[in-house]
Protein backbone atom coordinates (compact mmCIF):
# COMPACT_ATOMS: atom_id res chain seq x y z
CA UNK A 1 0.00 0.00 0.00
CA UNK A 2 1.16 3.52 -0.41
CA UNK A 3 2.20 5.95 2.09
CA UNK A 4 -0.79 8.43 3.39
CA UNK A 5 1.43 11.01 2.80
CA UNK A 6 4.15 11.88 0.90
CA UNK A 7 7.08 14.86 0.31
CA UNK A 8 9.21 14.03 -2.70
CA UNK A 9 12.18 16.16 -2.54
CA UNK A 10 10.12 19.36 -1.70
CA UNK A 11 12.19 22.59 -1.53
CA UNK A 12 10.16 25.85 -0.72
CA UNK A 13 11.47 29.17 -1.01
CA UNK A 14 10.40 32.49 0.46
CA UNK A 15 10.47 35.27 -1.74
CA UNK A 16 9.57 38.50 0.56
CA UNK A 17 9.48 42.18 -1.17
CA UNK A 18 12.96 42.57 -2.48
CA UNK A 19 14.74 40.83 0.29
CA UNK A 20 16.69 38.01 -0.58
CA UNK A 21 14.78 34.63 -1.50
CA UNK A 22 14.65 32.92 1.08
CA UNK A 23 15.26 29.10 1.30
CA UNK A 24 12.91 27.81 4.32
CA UNK A 25 12.70 23.82 3.31
CA UNK A 26 15.63 22.16 0.72
CA UNK A 27 15.07 18.76 -0.81
CA UNK A 28 13.56 17.33 1.82
CA UNK A 29 11.75 13.54 1.24
CA UNK A 30 9.19 11.94 4.39
CA UNK A 31 6.41 9.42 3.44
CA UNK A 32 3.91 8.89 6.52
CA UNK A 33 1.98 5.32 6.97
CA UNK A 34 -1.82 5.10 7.47
CA UNK A 35 -2.60 5.04 10.74
CA UNK A 36 1.53 6.36 11.55
CA UNK A 37 2.21 8.89 14.26
CA UNK A 38 4.79 11.07 13.16
CA UNK A 39 6.61 13.70 15.08
CA UNK A 40 8.74 16.33 13.52
CA UNK A 41 11.03 17.70 15.64
CA UNK A 42 13.14 20.59 15.28
CA UNK A 43 13.88 24.19 16.55
CA UNK A 44 12.51 27.42 15.98
CA UNK A 45 12.11 28.32 12.44
CA UNK A 46 13.60 25.62 10.73
CA UNK A 47 10.43 25.36 8.23
CA UNK A 48 8.27 22.64 10.27
CA UNK A 49 5.38 24.65 10.04
CA UNK A 50 6.10 25.29 6.51
CA UNK A 51 6.31 21.23 5.73
CA UNK A 52 2.92 21.35 7.40
CA UNK A 53 0.87 24.09 5.34
CA UNK A 54 2.35 22.17 2.15
CA UNK A 55 0.86 19.16 3.60
CA UNK A 56 -2.63 21.07 3.97
CA UNK A 57 -2.43 22.56 0.78
CA UNK A 58 -1.95 26.28 2.01
CA UNK A 59 1.27 26.40 -0.08
CA UNK A 60 2.67 24.57 -2.89
CA UNK A 61 6.34 23.32 -3.03
CA UNK A 62 8.47 25.38 -4.95
CA UNK A 63 10.61 22.21 -6.20
CA UNK A 64 9.09 18.78 -5.79
CA UNK A 65 5.62 17.33 -4.76
CA UNK A 66 3.65 16.57 -1.86
CA UNK A 67 0.82 13.58 -2.10
CA UNK A 68 -2.07 12.62 -0.50
CA UNK A 69 -2.79 8.79 -1.14
CA UNK A 70 -1.02 8.75 -4.36
CA UNK A 71 -2.16 12.03 -5.63
CA UNK A 72 -0.59 15.58 -5.70
CA UNK A 73 -1.99 17.98 -3.15
CA UNK A 74 -3.14 21.28 -4.95
CA UNK A 75 -5.29 22.84 -3.07
CA UNK A 76 -6.81 23.23 0.35
CA UNK A 77 -7.44 19.51 1.46
CA UNK A 78 -10.04 18.86 4.44
CA UNK A 79 -8.82 15.59 4.44
CA UNK A 80 -5.83 16.63 6.49
CA UNK A 81 -7.59 18.47 9.27
CA UNK A 82 -5.06 20.94 11.16
CA UNK A 83 -4.41 22.32 14.51
CA UNK A 84 -2.93 25.72 13.94
CA UNK A 85 0.08 26.67 15.81
CA UNK A 86 -1.97 30.25 16.08
CA UNK A 87 -5.41 28.72 16.71
CA UNK A 88 -6.94 30.27 13.94
CA UNK A 89 -10.42 30.51 16.43
CA UNK A 90 -13.47 31.95 14.90
CA UNK A 91 -14.14 34.85 17.17
CA UNK A 92 -17.17 36.10 16.03
CA UNK A 93 -18.64 32.04 17.42
CA UNK A 94 -18.63 31.08 20.63
CA UNK A 95 -16.47 27.68 21.44
CA UNK A 96 -19.50 25.41 20.61
CA UNK A 97 -19.90 27.22 17.40
CA UNK A 98 -16.03 27.00 16.67
CA UNK A 99 -15.93 23.24 17.77
CA UNK A 100 -19.25 22.15 15.57
CA UNK A 101 -18.41 24.08 12.42
CA UNK A 102 -16.72 21.13 10.74
CA UNK A 103 -19.63 19.53 11.67
CA UNK A 104 -21.62 21.86 10.30
CA UNK A 105 -19.84 22.24 6.75
CA UNK A 106 -20.42 18.54 6.48
CA UNK A 107 -24.00 18.82 6.72
CA UNK A 108 -24.41 17.16 9.99
CA UNK A 109 -27.75 17.70 11.38
CA UNK A 110 -28.46 19.96 14.59
CA UNK A 111 -28.93 17.52 17.44
CA UNK A 112 -25.79 15.73 16.09
CA UNK A 113 -23.68 18.36 15.65
CA UNK A 114 -24.80 18.63 19.43
CA UNK A 115 -23.97 15.79 20.68
CA UNK A 116 -20.25 15.30 18.69
CA UNK A 117 -19.36 18.41 20.09
CA UNK A 118 -20.80 18.50 23.78
CA UNK A 119 -18.42 15.34 23.79
CA UNK A 120 -14.84 17.09 22.50
CA UNK A 121 -15.85 20.02 24.64
CA UNK A 122 -15.93 17.79 27.51
CA UNK A 123 -12.96 15.76 26.15
CA UNK A 124 -10.77 19.24 26.16
CA UNK A 125 -11.88 19.78 29.72
CA UNK A 126 -14.13 22.89 28.55
CA UNK A 127 -17.09 21.65 29.69
CA UNK A 128 -19.24 25.07 31.08
CA UNK A 129 -17.33 27.51 28.61
CA UNK A 130 -19.45 26.25 25.59
CA UNK A 131 -21.41 29.91 25.38
CA UNK A 132 -17.97 31.60 26.13
CA UNK A 133 -16.40 33.52 22.85
CA UNK A 134 -12.61 32.72 22.60
CA UNK A 135 -11.57 36.31 23.70
CA UNK A 136 -12.93 35.50 26.99
CA UNK A 137 -10.50 32.40 27.38
CA UNK A 138 -7.18 31.65 28.04
CA UNK A 139 -4.59 30.96 25.88
CA UNK A 140 -4.46 27.20 26.77
CA UNK A 141 -8.24 27.09 26.98
CA UNK A 142 -8.25 28.45 23.40
CA UNK A 143 -5.32 25.86 22.11
CA UNK A 144 -7.68 23.12 23.18
CA UNK A 145 -10.75 24.68 21.87
CA UNK A 146 -8.82 24.52 18.54
CA UNK A 147 -8.07 20.35 19.28
CA UNK A 148 -11.94 20.25 19.71
CA UNK A 149 -12.30 21.59 16.55
CA UNK A 150 -10.47 19.63 14.35
CA UNK A 151 -11.29 16.50 16.27
CA UNK A 152 -14.89 16.97 15.98
CA UNK A 153 -14.60 17.26 12.66
CA UNK A 154 -12.86 14.01 12.21
CA UNK A 155 -10.17 14.43 9.33
CA UNK A 156 -8.76 11.51 8.03
CA UNK A 157 -5.11 12.62 8.91
CA UNK A 158 -4.57 15.25 11.66
CA UNK A 159 -1.76 18.04 10.80
CA UNK A 160 -0.91 19.19 14.22
CA UNK A 161 1.08 22.28 14.60
CA UNK A 162 2.69 22.10 18.59
CA UNK A 163 -0.84 21.67 19.84
CA UNK A 164 -0.18 21.53 23.45
CA UNK A 165 2.89 24.44 23.47
CA UNK A 166 0.70 26.89 25.70
CA UNK A 167 -0.64 24.67 27.84
CA UNK A 168 0.80 23.57 31.31
CA UNK A 169 2.46 20.52 32.27
CA UNK A 170 -0.54 18.68 33.78
CA UNK A 171 -3.00 19.89 31.61
CA UNK A 172 -0.23 19.00 28.60
CA UNK A 173 -0.18 15.35 29.85
CA UNK A 174 -4.56 14.65 30.29
CA UNK A 175 -4.31 16.02 26.75
CA UNK A 176 -1.46 13.73 25.50
CA UNK A 177 -3.07 10.86 26.89
CA UNK A 178 -6.39 11.90 25.40
CA UNK A 179 -4.93 12.23 21.84
CA UNK A 180 -2.85 8.63 22.46
CA UNK A 181 -5.99 7.02 23.57
CA UNK A 182 -7.88 8.58 20.34
CA UNK A 183 -5.29 7.91 17.75
CA UNK A 184 -5.16 4.30 18.93
CA UNK A 185 -8.82 3.63 19.05
CA UNK A 186 -9.09 5.18 15.97
CA UNK A 187 -6.12 4.25 13.81
CA UNK A 188 -6.12 7.70 12.68
CA UNK A 189 -2.52 9.16 10.67
CA UNK A 190 -1.03 12.08 12.97
CA UNK A 191 1.70 14.29 11.89
CA UNK A 192 3.02 16.16 14.77
CA UNK A 193 4.80 18.85 15.01
CA UNK A 194 6.84 19.83 18.81
CA UNK A 195 10.07 21.13 19.63
CA UNK A 196 9.82 18.72 22.72
CA UNK A 197 11.70 15.52 22.54
CA UNK A 198 9.93 13.99 25.81
CA UNK A 199 6.71 14.98 23.78
CA UNK A 200 8.38 13.31 20.81
CA UNK A 201 8.82 10.25 22.75
CA UNK A 202 5.96 9.61 24.08
CA UNK A 203 3.52 10.09 21.80
CA UNK A 204 5.40 9.19 17.93
CA UNK A 205 6.07 5.79 16.05
CA UNK A 206 8.69 7.80 14.10
CA UNK A 207 10.67 10.88 15.27
CA UNK A 208 11.46 13.08 12.26
CA UNK A 209 14.40 15.34 13.37
CA UNK A 210 14.84 18.62 11.02
CA UNK A 211 18.18 20.26 10.86
CA UNK A 212 17.96 24.25 11.25
CA UNK A 213 17.43 25.98 8.20
CA UNK A 214 16.99 25.22 5.28
CA UNK A 215 14.50 22.38 7.14
CA UNK A 216 16.37 19.33 5.87
CA UNK A 217 15.22 15.75 7.13
CA UNK A 218 18.27 15.45 9.45
CA UNK A 219 17.26 11.98 11.12
CA UNK A 220 14.65 9.58 11.29
CA UNK A 221 14.32 7.13 14.17
CA UNK A 222 11.66 4.85 15.01
CA UNK A 223 10.08 5.02 18.37
CA UNK A 224 10.00 1.24 19.86
CA UNK A 225 8.73 1.87 23.48
CA UNK A 226 5.20 -0.23 23.33
CA UNK A 227 1.65 0.26 22.42
CA UNK A 228 -1.14 1.25 23.91
CA UNK A 229 0.98 3.77 25.64
CA UNK A 230 0.92 5.97 28.48
CA UNK A 231 2.82 9.25 29.48
CA UNK A 232 3.95 7.08 32.37
CA UNK A 233 6.10 5.23 29.76
CA UNK A 234 9.11 8.62 30.45
CA UNK A 235 9.66 6.24 33.71
CA UNK A 236 11.04 3.18 31.92
CA UNK A 237 14.98 2.77 31.19
CA UNK A 238 13.80 2.24 27.38
CA UNK A 239 12.86 5.24 27.84
CA UNK A 240 15.98 7.55 28.84
CA UNK A 241 18.24 5.40 26.24
CA UNK A 242 15.95 6.43 23.68
CA UNK A 243 15.70 10.05 24.58
CA UNK A 244 19.84 9.62 24.65
CA UNK A 245 19.84 8.64 21.30
CA UNK A 246 17.24 11.44 20.04
CA UNK A 247 19.27 13.85 21.86
CA UNK A 248 22.38 12.85 20.34
CA UNK A 249 21.04 13.83 16.77
CA UNK A 250 19.13 16.71 17.99
CA UNK A 251 22.26 18.16 19.53
CA UNK A 252 22.72 21.97 18.84
CA UNK A 253 19.99 21.78 16.74
CA UNK A 254 17.76 22.31 19.57
CA UNK A 255 17.91 23.93 22.50
CA UNK A 256 16.44 22.17 25.30
CA UNK A 257 13.27 24.70 25.37
CA UNK A 258 11.14 21.47 26.67
CA UNK A 259 9.22 23.13 29.35
CA UNK A 260 8.55 26.52 28.20
CA UNK A 261 4.82 27.78 26.92
CA UNK A 262 4.61 29.49 23.92
CA UNK A 263 2.67 32.18 22.54
CA UNK A 264 1.32 31.49 19.38
CA UNK A 265 3.48 33.08 17.16
CA UNK A 266 3.81 34.59 13.25
CA UNK A 267 0.42 33.28 11.88
CA UNK B 1 -12.95 54.52 24.48
CA UNK B 2 -12.18 57.65 23.09
CA UNK B 3 -11.59 58.80 26.55
CA UNK B 4 -9.16 55.85 27.82
CA UNK B 5 -7.04 56.00 24.10
CA UNK B 6 -7.00 59.80 24.49
CA UNK B 7 -5.55 59.04 28.24
CA UNK B 8 -3.31 56.78 27.18
CA UNK B 9 -1.27 58.61 24.29
CA UNK B 10 -1.06 62.12 26.49
CA UNK B 11 -0.01 60.28 29.77
CA UNK B 12 4.08 60.92 30.77
CA UNK B 13 6.48 59.19 30.14
CA UNK B 14 6.87 58.04 33.93
CA UNK B 15 10.95 58.02 34.04
CA UNK B 16 11.01 58.55 38.12
CA UNK B 17 10.08 56.35 40.69
CA UNK B 18 6.33 55.01 40.81
CA UNK B 19 3.80 57.01 42.19
CA UNK B 20 1.30 54.66 43.35
CA UNK B 21 -0.71 56.61 41.96
CA UNK B 22 -3.90 54.46 40.43
CA UNK B 23 -4.03 55.86 36.35
CA UNK B 24 -7.31 56.01 35.56
CA UNK B 25 -8.36 52.44 36.96
CA UNK B 26 -11.27 53.32 38.98
CA UNK B 27 -13.54 54.41 36.86
CA UNK B 28 -15.83 53.59 39.50
CA UNK B 29 -14.72 56.30 42.23
CA UNK B 30 -14.55 59.25 39.35
CA UNK B 31 -17.74 59.11 37.78
CA UNK B 32 -19.56 60.90 40.09
CA UNK B 33 -16.89 63.44 40.30
CA UNK B 34 -16.90 63.49 36.32
CA UNK B 35 -20.24 64.01 36.58
CA UNK B 36 -19.91 67.17 38.67
CA UNK B 37 -17.41 68.50 36.65
CA UNK B 38 -19.37 68.24 33.33
CA UNK B 39 -22.36 69.58 35.20
CA UNK B 40 -20.40 72.65 36.27
CA UNK B 41 -18.40 73.36 33.23
CA UNK B 42 -22.28 73.59 31.62
CA UNK B 43 -23.51 75.55 34.55
CA UNK B 44 -20.30 78.28 34.28
CA UNK B 45 -20.88 78.64 30.57
CA UNK B 46 -24.31 79.05 30.53
CA UNK B 47 -23.76 81.69 33.19
CA UNK B 48 -21.22 83.62 30.99
CA UNK B 49 -23.50 83.74 28.06
CA UNK B 50 -25.98 84.95 30.31
CA UNK B 51 -23.64 87.72 31.96
CA UNK B 52 -22.84 88.39 28.94
CA UNK B 53 -25.73 88.98 27.15
CA UNK B 54 -27.42 90.52 29.91
CA UNK B 55 -24.81 93.29 30.89
CA UNK B 56 -24.99 94.39 27.04
CA UNK B 57 -21.84 93.18 26.57
CA UNK B 58 -23.18 91.38 23.36
CA UNK B 59 -25.48 92.70 21.28
CA UNK B 60 -29.05 90.41 21.02
CA UNK B 61 -27.99 91.21 17.07
CA UNK B 62 -25.07 88.62 17.51
CA UNK B 63 -25.67 86.40 20.31
CA UNK B 64 -29.11 86.15 22.18
CA UNK B 65 -29.46 85.24 25.57
CA UNK B 66 -30.02 81.51 26.90
CA UNK B 67 -33.64 83.02 28.23
CA UNK B 68 -34.32 83.80 24.55
CA UNK B 69 -33.36 80.72 23.01
CA UNK B 70 -35.30 78.61 25.51
CA UNK B 71 -38.29 81.02 25.19
CA UNK B 72 -38.02 79.95 21.29
CA UNK B 73 -37.25 76.51 21.51
CA UNK B 74 -40.52 76.00 23.62
CA UNK B 75 -42.49 78.03 21.19
CA UNK B 76 -40.94 75.79 17.93
CA UNK B 77 -41.91 73.26 20.48
CA UNK B 78 -45.42 74.16 20.99
CA UNK B 79 -45.81 74.48 17.10
CA UNK B 80 -44.32 71.22 16.60
CA UNK B 81 -42.18 73.22 14.26
CA UNK B 82 -39.02 71.76 15.57
CA UNK B 83 -40.08 68.13 15.91
CA UNK B 84 -41.41 68.06 11.97
CA UNK B 85 -38.00 69.57 10.94
CA UNK B 86 -36.38 66.85 13.04
CA UNK B 87 -38.27 64.26 11.64
CA UNK B 88 -38.34 65.35 7.67
CA UNK B 89 -34.49 65.86 8.13
CA UNK B 90 -34.07 61.93 10.14
CA UNK B 91 -36.28 60.70 7.68
CA UNK B 92 -33.92 62.01 4.46
CA UNK B 93 -30.93 61.04 6.18
CA UNK B 94 -32.28 57.27 6.68
CA UNK B 95 -33.36 57.09 3.71
CA UNK B 96 -29.87 58.40 2.00
CA UNK B 97 -27.67 56.57 4.04
CA UNK B 98 -29.50 53.42 3.86
CA UNK B 99 -29.69 53.65 -0.01
CA UNK B 100 -26.14 53.79 0.41
CA UNK B 101 -25.35 51.05 2.61
CA UNK B 102 -27.58 48.89 0.64
CA UNK B 103 -25.11 49.61 -2.62
CA UNK B 104 -21.93 50.17 -1.07
CA UNK B 105 -21.53 47.47 1.41
CA UNK B 106 -21.92 45.05 -1.18
CA UNK B 107 -20.04 46.76 -3.53
CA UNK B 108 -17.46 46.86 -1.22
CA UNK B 109 -17.14 42.99 -0.66
CA UNK B 110 -17.49 42.18 -4.61
CA UNK B 111 -14.73 44.74 -5.29
CA UNK B 112 -12.50 43.51 -2.09
CA UNK B 113 -12.64 39.37 -3.01
CA UNK B 114 -12.90 39.98 -6.84
CA UNK B 115 -10.19 42.36 -8.47
CA UNK B 116 -11.83 43.06 -11.82
CA UNK B 117 -14.31 44.59 -9.87
CA UNK B 118 -11.63 46.48 -7.90
CA UNK B 119 -9.73 47.22 -11.31
CA UNK B 120 -13.46 48.25 -13.06
CA UNK B 121 -14.60 50.64 -10.23
CA UNK B 122 -11.11 52.11 -9.06
CA UNK B 123 -10.93 55.28 -11.39
CA UNK B 124 -14.88 56.25 -10.49
CA UNK B 125 -13.93 55.59 -7.04
CA UNK B 126 -11.03 58.04 -7.22
CA UNK B 127 -12.55 60.70 -8.98
CA UNK B 128 -15.94 60.72 -7.13
CA UNK B 129 -14.09 60.73 -3.55
CA UNK B 130 -12.79 63.96 -3.62
CA UNK B 131 -16.02 65.59 -4.29
CA UNK B 132 -18.40 66.89 -1.34
CA UNK B 133 -21.87 66.48 -1.55
CA UNK B 134 -22.58 69.89 -1.98
CA UNK B 135 -20.91 69.86 -5.24
CA UNK B 136 -24.07 67.36 -6.85
CA UNK B 137 -26.39 70.26 -5.50
CA UNK B 138 -26.54 71.82 -8.97
CA UNK B 139 -27.02 68.55 -11.01
CA UNK B 140 -29.02 67.15 -8.62
CA UNK B 141 -31.56 70.12 -8.49
CA UNK B 142 -31.65 70.09 -12.31
CA UNK B 143 -32.33 66.58 -12.09
CA UNK B 144 -34.59 65.86 -9.35
CA UNK B 145 -35.58 69.56 -8.65
CA UNK B 146 -35.84 70.47 -4.82
CA UNK B 147 -38.10 67.58 -3.75
CA UNK B 148 -37.16 65.15 -1.17
CA UNK B 149 -35.91 62.81 -3.99
CA UNK B 150 -33.13 65.58 -4.64
CA UNK B 151 -32.33 65.14 -0.14
CA UNK B 152 -31.71 62.07 -0.32
CA UNK B 153 -29.53 61.81 -3.43
CA UNK B 154 -27.53 64.47 -1.55
CA UNK B 155 -27.06 62.33 1.57
CA UNK B 156 -26.48 59.29 -0.98
CA UNK B 157 -23.96 60.98 -3.19
CA UNK B 158 -22.38 62.06 -0.04
CA UNK B 159 -21.76 59.10 2.08
CA UNK B 160 -21.82 56.10 -0.22
CA UNK B 161 -18.33 56.53 -1.11
CA UNK B 162 -16.93 55.89 3.02
CA UNK B 163 -19.05 53.09 3.44
CA UNK B 164 -17.27 51.62 0.53
CA UNK B 165 -13.93 52.39 1.80
CA UNK B 166 -14.82 51.23 4.88
CA UNK B 167 -16.40 48.38 3.59
CA UNK B 168 -13.64 47.24 1.26
CA UNK B 169 -10.59 48.14 4.03
CA UNK B 170 -12.48 45.79 6.39
CA UNK B 171 -13.07 42.97 3.96
CA UNK B 172 -9.43 43.03 2.80
CA UNK B 173 -7.80 43.16 6.28
CA UNK B 174 -9.98 40.06 6.99
CA UNK B 175 -7.08 37.50 8.53
CA UNK B 176 -6.13 34.83 5.92
CA UNK B 177 -5.63 31.96 8.03
CA UNK B 178 -9.29 32.47 9.15
CA UNK B 179 -10.25 31.10 5.50
CA UNK B 180 -7.76 28.67 5.25
CA UNK B 181 -8.67 26.90 8.98
CA UNK B 182 -12.37 27.24 7.47
CA UNK B 183 -11.62 25.72 3.85
CA UNK B 184 -9.75 22.99 5.94
CA UNK B 185 -12.59 21.99 7.68
CA UNK B 186 -14.54 21.85 4.03
CA UNK B 187 -16.32 25.15 4.31
CA UNK B 188 -17.64 26.04 0.45
CA UNK B 189 -17.56 29.50 -1.27
CA UNK B 190 -20.40 30.60 0.25
CA UNK B 191 -20.05 29.36 4.07
CA UNK B 192 -16.42 31.02 3.71
CA UNK B 193 -18.07 34.18 2.50
CA UNK B 194 -21.13 33.76 5.58
CA UNK B 195 -19.06 32.55 8.04
CA UNK B 196 -16.22 34.23 7.42
CA UNK B 197 -15.88 37.28 5.50
CA UNK B 198 -18.48 38.69 6.51
CA UNK B 199 -18.78 38.60 10.36
CA UNK B 200 -14.79 38.82 10.64
CA UNK B 201 -15.42 42.39 8.38
CA UNK B 202 -18.40 43.35 10.70
CA UNK B 203 -17.04 45.36 12.93
CA UNK B 204 -15.25 47.56 10.85
CA UNK B 205 -18.12 47.83 8.60
CA UNK B 206 -20.55 48.97 11.27
CA UNK B 207 -17.44 51.50 12.33
CA UNK B 208 -17.22 52.75 8.87
CA UNK B 209 -21.29 52.93 8.63
CA UNK B 210 -21.18 54.74 12.10
CA UNK B 211 -18.57 57.49 10.43
CA UNK B 212 -20.78 57.88 7.54
CA UNK B 213 -23.70 58.42 9.67
CA UNK B 214 -22.32 61.59 11.02
CA UNK B 215 -21.26 62.83 6.92
CA UNK B 216 -24.62 62.04 6.09
CA UNK B 217 -25.81 64.69 8.75
CA UNK B 218 -23.77 66.87 7.14
CA UNK B 219 -24.84 66.47 3.86
CA UNK B 220 -28.63 66.70 4.48
CA UNK B 221 -27.88 70.01 6.26
CA UNK B 222 -26.30 71.50 3.21
CA UNK B 223 -28.69 70.86 1.03
CA UNK B 224 -31.80 71.80 3.15
CA UNK B 225 -30.14 74.86 3.91
CA UNK B 226 -29.51 76.30 0.10
CA UNK B 227 -33.02 74.52 -1.08
CA UNK B 228 -35.36 73.73 0.63
CA UNK B 229 -38.71 74.88 3.04
CA UNK B 230 -38.73 72.14 5.15
CA UNK B 231 -36.27 70.35 8.01
CA UNK B 232 -33.47 71.38 10.53
CA UNK B 233 -31.06 72.95 7.75
CA UNK B 234 -33.97 74.97 6.09
CA UNK B 235 -35.14 75.87 9.51
CA UNK B 236 -31.85 77.65 10.62
CA UNK B 237 -31.45 79.05 7.35
CA UNK B 238 -35.09 81.16 7.65
CA UNK B 239 -34.02 81.76 11.32
CA UNK B 240 -31.31 83.46 9.59
CA UNK B 241 -33.61 85.33 7.00
CA UNK B 242 -35.02 86.65 9.13
CA UNK B 243 -32.73 87.70 11.89
CA UNK B 244 -34.10 85.55 14.29
CA UNK B 245 -30.97 84.22 15.82
CA UNK B 246 -33.05 82.09 18.53
CA UNK B 247 -33.69 80.28 16.07
CA UNK B 248 -30.91 79.28 14.50
CA UNK B 249 -29.76 78.34 17.82
CA UNK B 250 -32.33 76.03 18.31
CA UNK B 251 -31.81 74.62 15.26
CA UNK B 252 -28.22 74.10 16.22
CA UNK B 253 -29.06 72.11 19.00
CA UNK B 254 -31.56 70.04 17.25
CA UNK B 255 -29.09 68.85 14.87
CA UNK B 256 -26.92 67.89 18.40
CA UNK B 257 -29.37 65.75 20.02
CA UNK B 258 -30.59 64.25 17.18
CA UNK B 259 -27.21 63.11 15.89
CA UNK B 260 -26.43 62.36 19.58
CA UNK B 261 -29.50 60.42 19.73
CA UNK B 262 -28.78 58.45 16.35
CA UNK B 263 -25.39 57.91 17.49
CA UNK B 264 -26.86 56.15 20.90
CA UNK B 265 -29.19 53.79 18.71
CA UNK B 266 -26.17 52.87 16.40
CA UNK B 267 -24.15 51.65 19.56
CA UNK B 268 -26.98 49.58 20.76
CA UNK B 269 -27.43 48.13 17.63
CA UNK B 270 -23.79 47.60 16.98
CA UNK B 271 -23.74 45.56 20.48
CA UNK B 272 -26.77 43.49 19.30
CA UNK B 273 -25.05 42.70 16.05
CA UNK B 274 -21.39 42.02 17.65
CA UNK B 275 -21.96 39.91 20.49
CA UNK B 276 -18.26 38.44 20.15
CA UNK B 277 -17.03 42.11 20.96
CA UNK B 278 -18.66 42.60 24.30
CA UNK B 279 -15.35 41.87 26.02
CA UNK B 280 -14.10 44.96 24.87
CA UNK B 281 -17.00 47.33 26.31
CA UNK B 282 -17.26 48.32 30.21
N1 LIG C 1 4.77 33.20 4.48
C1 LIG C 1 6.09 33.35 4.66
N2 LIG C 1 6.74 34.32 4.02
C2 LIG C 1 8.07 34.49 4.18
N3 LIG C 1 8.83 33.72 4.95
C3 LIG C 1 8.24 32.72 5.62
C4 LIG C 1 6.85 32.49 5.52
N4 LIG C 1 6.53 31.44 6.29
C5 LIG C 1 7.68 31.04 6.85
N5 LIG C 1 8.72 31.80 6.45
C6 LIG C 1 10.12 31.63 6.85
O1 LIG C 1 10.43 30.27 6.75
C7 LIG C 1 11.23 29.83 7.84
C8 LIG C 1 10.58 28.65 8.52
O2 LIG C 1 9.38 29.07 9.12
P1 LIG C 1 8.39 28.07 9.84
O3 LIG C 1 7.20 28.82 10.26
O4 LIG C 1 8.15 26.90 8.96
O5 LIG C 1 9.25 27.61 11.10
P2 LIG C 1 8.86 26.60 12.27
O6 LIG C 1 9.82 25.47 12.21
O7 LIG C 1 7.44 26.27 12.24
O8 LIG C 1 9.22 27.46 13.57
P3 LIG C 1 8.48 27.52 14.99
O9 LIG C 1 8.90 26.32 15.76
O10 LIG C 1 9.04 28.76 15.59
O11 LIG C 1 7.03 27.57 14.73
C9 LIG C 1 11.39 31.06 8.74
O12 LIG C 1 12.67 31.59 8.53
C10 LIG C 1 10.34 32.02 8.28
O13 LIG C 1 10.82 33.33 8.39
MG1 LIG D 1 5.85 26.77 13.40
Amino acid sequence: MPPILAAEHVSKTFQVGRDEPLLAVRNLSLQVEEGEFVCLLGASGCGKTTVLNMFAGFTQPTQGRVLLRDRPITGIEPRCGVVFQSYALFHWKTVQGNVEFGLRMQGVARAERRRRAAHFIELVKLGGFERRYPAELSGGMQQRVTLARILAADPEVLLMDEPFAALDAMTRQVMQEELLRIQESSGKTVLFITHSIDEALILADRIVVMSALPGQVKAILPNRLPRPRHVSVQLSAEYARLKAEVWKEVGFEVRPADALPRSPDRR
Amino acid sequence: MASSAAHGAVAPPRTGRPTGRPTGRRPGRRAPLALLLKCGSVGVFLLAWYAATRSGWISPVFLPSPGDVLAQATALLRSGDLLNAVLVSSGRVFAGFALAGLVAVPLGIVMAVWWPARAIMDPFVSLLRPLPSITWIPLTILWLGIGESQKVAIVFLGSWIYVLFYTLASVRRVDPILIRAARNLGASDFAVMTQVILPASLPGIIAGLKITLAISWSCVLSAEMIAAQTGLGALIWQGKDWGDLATVLVGMVGISITVLVADGLAERLERLLLPWERHRRP
